[in-house]
C-alpha cells in the first residue's frame, strides 16, 4: 500500500463515534477489557478488497461453469461426492454462524481497528456461504446421485453428525465474545480447518474432484485475514494480564471441542471418503496443530502467560482413531445418513494399518460384518447387530465410544437432577465449566425413544421422490437399493441408552 | 529511495540502493533475521515477491535452485528499485511475526569481562563471561554469540551453555583447536577481568514447544545449546520426557556432567546417557557411535522431537537414524558445529 493511501486509510478509520440512537449493548456481554486502540489487522482500502475479492470469485464461477460444459465433473470417485453430502453444509453452517459471529464481535467490541477487520471478515464470511451454495448447486448438476445434496442444510440440523458441526460451530456466536473470537478466529481457523481447506483439496483432486479444490482455496485465501484478526484480538486482550486466565480457560474449551469435532468429521471426509490417499489426517494434524499452531502461533504468545493446550498429548492420543471410530458409527447407522455409505475392502484395509498399526484388530471386524450384511437380500441391520445404541456426547455430539470403542472414555454427568453423557475428560470438563451452555440440546435418541427405525426414516424426510428408496445406503454397488419396507420388516426399535 | 514491502503484514520501510535489504531494515529500526551478515549462513534468506535486487555480496549459503524459485539473501541483496518480500512462516521461510519485525533488532553488542575459565577437558574450556554494559542479555536456549578474538577484528561463534534465566552473564564452550586464534588466546593471554566485545543473540536452534518426548544428541562441544535447552525446559518446568545422548572420545572428555545431574534433580523426566566411542576399563555405560548407543536404547522414536548439536558427520548419521526410526523430518532441528579455533 503507497503511503498516501496508507494516510487515507488511517484517516478513514478515525471518523468513530458513539451511538445516540439505538440500543448498542451486545447481546452477550464480555468479561475482558478491551483497549480502545490497537494495530490494524485488515490493512487494504476496501477498494482494493473488493477488487481482489470480485476477481477470485469470477475465477470460481468460471471454472464451475467451464467443467460443466467440458462434461468432465462426474469422473469423481463416489465416496467423495456422498461423504460431501455431510461435510458441505456443515462447513455453509460455519459459514453462517461466522457472519453472526463477527456482527457480534463488532456491537461489542470498542476497537476501531478490529472493528476494521472483522467488518472484512463479515464479508468474507458471506462471500464462502455463497460460494458453497452455488458448489452444492454445481454437485446436484452432474453427480449421478444428487439425493441428499438437495436436502443438506435441512438434513443437517436433523443428523447425529450434523449436530457434531453445529455444536462446535454455535459457539462461534454464542457467548462472552472474545471466547467466540478464541473458537472462530484462533482454534477453528488457525488450528483446524486448514487441513480442510488447504490439505484436504489434495484429496478432493486424487480422487478427480476438482470444483471442492477450486473452491475452498478460494476460501482458504480469505482465512490468513481472519487469523490476523485473531492474533490482533489476542495481542489487544492481552495487554491486560487479568485477562490471561479466562483467555486460557476459552483456549483450553475451544481447542478440545475443535479437536473433537473437526478431527473426527475432516478426518473421516479424507479417508473414509477417499480410495486414493495421499497423507493420513494422523500426519497432517502433527503439521498443522501440533508444530504450526501450537509450535509457532502459541509458542510467541507464551510469553504474554498464553499456556499450551493441556490436553494435546490426550488429543494426540485420540486423533489415531477417533475418525475411524467415527466412520464406523457412520457406517452403522447408514439408514439415518442422508448420503450412501461404503463398506470398506481389502485395499482400505491395508493403507489403514500401514498408517494406523493396530486398525485392524480394532476395526476390521466390523468391516467384515458390515459388508456381509450391505445388500438388503441379508434382512439384517448392523444396528440391530449392537448391544445397544452409545449416547451422543452433550458437548462435542460425538458418540460416546470415543475414541476407540474398546477404550472409550464414556461418563455420565449430573446437572440439575438430569443425567448428561460426555464422552471423555475433556468434554466433561467444558460441561461442568459451562452448564448453561451445553444442557440445552436434546439427543437424537431421546427424540425417538420407542420409535421403530422406519417411522424415524420417514419423519426425517430421508426417502427418494419414488416414496419407498432410502436416501442412505450402505454400500455403492448394490443391484438393489433398500427401501423403507425392508426396514419395516426388520422392526427395529430405537432405545435411548439414556432412557 | 527504494521502498521495501514485507508481507505477509504489509509493513514498509526505506531502503538505500546502495545498501542491502538486510541493512535498511536494522537501519530504519526493524528487524530481519541474520547470522553472519555476509552470505554464509542463510539465516536472512526471504523470498523476493516483486521488484529487482542487485548482488551485493556473497550468496554462497543460498543454492542455485532456490535463486532460481525467488530466494535471496537480505544481507546480500541491495534494491534496484521498490520491492516486496515475504517473511512468511513455512518450511523454508523465515516466519518473522510483525511484533518481531517492528520491534527492531535483538541483536547487540555487548561489553563483557572474563569471568571464568575453567579447563573442562583436555581440549576444552569453559568460559563464563559477565556483561557490563548492558548489565544482561536476552536469548533463546541454543542461540550463539560471537566473541572477538582479543587483538584481531575476527570473531568466533559459541553458543550459550547457560539458560536464558542467567542473564547477566553467559558461559560459553570452547573447544581448543591446535593454531587456533581464539584457543591461543584463551590459553595463553586471556585473564580474568579482561574485557571481551561480545555480539548476538544469534541463530534460530530453539525447542518447539509441543507434547512430544523429545531426544537430545550432543557431541563433544555441542552439549553447550543442548545443556541450555534442557537447564531452560528445567526453568519453565517442562513435564515431557528428555533424553540427552552425550557423545565423546573417553571418559576424559566428559564435561558437565555434575550441571547435568542438576538439572534432572529439578527435571525427573530427564535421563542422561554418556556414550563413550573409545572406553576404558570401567566404564559400564554406552559405548560405541552416539547412533548405535541411540538405537539400542530409543529403538522406535515415532512421536519424537529430535534437536542435534555436533559435528557435521554426526548431524548427518544421527538425522538419517532418528528419521528412520520415526521421527518426522519437520521435527528434527539441529546445529552443525563447525571447527573454528
Amino acid at each position: 500500500m503507497a503511503r498516501s493511501l496508507e494516510t487515507v486509510h488511517a484517516k478513514a478509520k478515525s471518523y468513530d463515534w458513539p451511538f445516540t440512537v439505538g440500543d448498542q449493548r451486545p447481546k452477550f456481554p464480555t468479561q475482558y477489557t478491551i483497549p480502545p486502540t490497537g494495530r490494524d489487522p485488515f490493512r487494504m482500502l476496501i477498494r482494493d478488497y473488493v477488487k481482489m475479492e470480485a476477481e477470485k470469485d469470477d475465477r470460481t464461477h468460471g471454472f464451475l461453469d467451464g467443467v460443466l460444459r467440458m462434461g468432465t465433473a462426474g469422473e469423481v470417485q463416489p465416496r467423495f461426492m456422498e461423504c460431501m453430502k455431510l461435510t458441505l453444509p456443515g462447513l455453509t453452517f460455519a459459514e453462517f454462524a461466522a457472519v453472526a459471529a463477527t456482527g457480534g464481535i463488532i456491537s461489542s467490541v470498542q476497537n476501531q481497528e478490529l472493528r476494521q477487520g472483522y467488518h472484512a471478515q463479515m464479508l468474507d464470511e458471506i462471500r464462502h456461504t455463497q460460494l458453497e451454495m452455488t458448489l452444492r448447486d454445481y454437485y446436484v448438476r452432474p453427480w449421478c446421485d444428487p439425493a441428499g445434496f438437495d436436502i443438506s442444510q435441512k438434513a443437517l440440523h436433523q443428523h447425529p453428525g450434523g449436530l457434531v458441526s453445529i455444536g462446535l460451530f454455535q459457539n462461534f456466536n454464542t457467548g462472552d465474545p472474545v471466547d467466540c473470537i478464541v473458537n472462530l478466529n484462533v482454534c477453528v481457523e488457525t488450528a483446524f480447518t486448514n487441513i480442510l481447506l488447504v490439505a484436504a483439496p489434495q484429496i478432493a483432486v486424487a480422487n478427480g474432484e476438482h470444483a471442492m479444490a477450486t473452491t475452498f482455496l478460494s476460501i482458504q485465501s480469505d482465512e490468513a485475514r481472519h487469523m490476523a484478526n485473531g492474533y490482533g484480538s489476542l495481542m489487544a486482550v492481552l495487554q491486560d494480564e487479568n485477562n490471561v486466565p479466562a483467555l486460557n480457560r476459552a483456549l483450553e474449551r475451544h481447542f478440545w471441542h475443535s479437536h473433537k469435532a473437526l478431527d473426527g468429521l475432516v478426518g473421516w471426509q479424507s479417508e473414509y471418503g477417499a480410495t486414493v490417499r495421499p497423507w493420513s489426517y494422523y500426519d497432517q494434524w502433527q503439521e498443522w496443530v501440533v508444530d504450526d499452531f501450537v509450535g509457532g502461533y502459541i509458542d510467541r504468545l507464551t510469553e504474554f502467560g498464553v499456556q499450551p493446550p493441556r490436553r494435546l498429548a490426550q488429543a494426540d492420543e485420540d486423533v489415531r482413531w477417533s475418525h475411524h471410530t467415527l466412520a464406523q458409527a457412520f457406517a452403522a447407522m447408514w439408514p439415518l445418513n442422508f448420503w450412501r455409505s461404503d463398506a470398506m475392502g481389502p485395499a482400505d484395509f491395508e493403507w489403514f494399518e500401514n498408517h494406523y498399526p493396530g486398525w485392524h484388530d480394532a476395526y476390521g471386524g466390523f468391516w467384515d460384518t458390515y459388508r456381509q450384511l450391505a445388500h438388503p437380500s441379508s434382512g439384517r441391520l448392523i444396528l440391530a447387530e449392537l448391544s445397544g445404541l452409545p449416547p451422543f456426547c452433550q458437548v462435542c455430539q460425538l458418540p460416546c465410544v470415543m475414541p476407540r470403542p474398546d477404550r472409550n472414555e464414556f461418563r455420565l454427568v449430573e446437572w440439575q437432577g438430569v443425567k448428561y453423557a460426555t464422552c471423555s475428560e475433556g468434554c466433561e470438563w467444558i460441561f461442568r465449566t459451562w452448564p448453561v451452555a451445553h444442557a440445552g440440546r436434546r439427543q437424537f435418541w431421546a427424540r425417538y425413544h420407542g420409535w421403530d427405525l422406519a417411522d424415524v426414516i420417514e419423519d426425517l424426510g430421508y426417502v427418494r421422490p419414488d416414496g419407498k428408496t432410502l436416501i442412505g445406503q450402505p454400500a455403492l454397488d448394490l443391484d438393489r437399493l433398500w427401501t423403507i419396507d425392508d426396514i419395516r420388516a426388520i422392526g427395529f426399535e430405537v432405545k435411548d441408552p439414556l432412557a | 529511495m527504494p521502498i521495501i514491502d514485507v508481507l505477509p503484514f504489509r509493513a514498509c520501510y526505506d531502503c538505500g540502493r546502495n545498501e542491502t535489504i538486510l541493512a535498511g531494515a536494522l537501519r530504519a529500526g526493524r528487524f530481519l533475521r541474520y547470522g553472519c551478515r555476509h552470505g554464509g549462513c542463510g539465516t536472512c534468506r526471504v523470498l523476493l515477491v516483486d521488484g529487482e535486487v542487485e548482488q551485493a555480496g556473497s550468496s554462497f549459503a543460498l543454492p542455485r535452485a532456490d535463486r532460481a524459485d525467488g530466494w535471496i539473501l537480505a544481507c546480500a541483496s541491495a534494491p534496484a528499485g521498490d520491492c516486496v518480500i515475504d517473511v512468511s512462516p513455512g518450511p523454508d521461510g523465515m516466519a518473522l511475526t510483525e511484533e518481531e519485525f517492528l520491534a527492531g533488532d535483538a541483536a547487540g553488542t555487548y561489553v563483557t569481562e572474563v569471568a571464568e575459565i575453567t579447563r573442562l577437558t583436555r581440549d576444552v574450556r569453559g568460559l563464563r563471561l559477565r556483561l557490563l554494559d548492558p548489565g544482561s542479555i536476552r536469548f533463546t536456549a541454543a542461540q550463539f554469540v560471537t566473541v572477538e578474538v582479543p587483538g584481531t577484528a575476527a570473531t568466533r561463534a559459541f553458543s550459550m551453555a547457560s539458560p536464558p534465566s542467567e542473564s547477566g552473564s553467559i558461559d560459553l564452550v570452547v573447544r581448543v583447536l591446535p593454531g587456533g586464534a581464539f584457543s591461543a588466546a584463551l590459553d595463553e593471554r586471556l585473564a580474568l577481568g579482561d574485557r571481551l566485545r561480545v555480539s548476538g543473540p544469534f541463530g534460530q536452534l530453539k525447542v518447539r514447544l509441543s507434547h512430544r518426548p523429545i531426544i537430545m544428541i550432543a557431541g563433544g562441544s555441542g552439549l553447550a545449546p543442548i545443556e541450555s535447552m534442557a537447564a531452560d525446559l528445567a526453568d519453565r518446568r517442562n513435564t515431557r520426557p528428555v533424553t540427552v545422548f552425550f557423545a565423546v572420545r573417553t571418559a576424559a572428555d566428559l564435561f558437565h556432567l555434575e550441571r547435568l545431574e542438576a538439572i534432572r534433580a529439578r527435571m525427573p523426566g530427564l535421563e542422561i546417557v554418556p556414550v563413550l566411542s573409545e572406553p576404558g576399563l570401567g566404564w559400564a555405560g554406552e559405548t560405541g557411535l552416539v547412533t548405535d548407543a541411540v538405537d539400542r536404547r530409543l529403538p522406535r522414536l515415532s512421536g519424537y522431537d529430535a534437536y542435534l548439536c555436533g559435528p557435521p558427520a554426526m548431524i548427518d548419521a544421527a538425522v538419517e537414524l532418528v528419521t528412520r526410526r520415526g521421527v518426522r523430518p519437520r521435527n528434527v532441528h539441529f546445529d552443525a558445529f563447525v571447527r573454528t579455533g
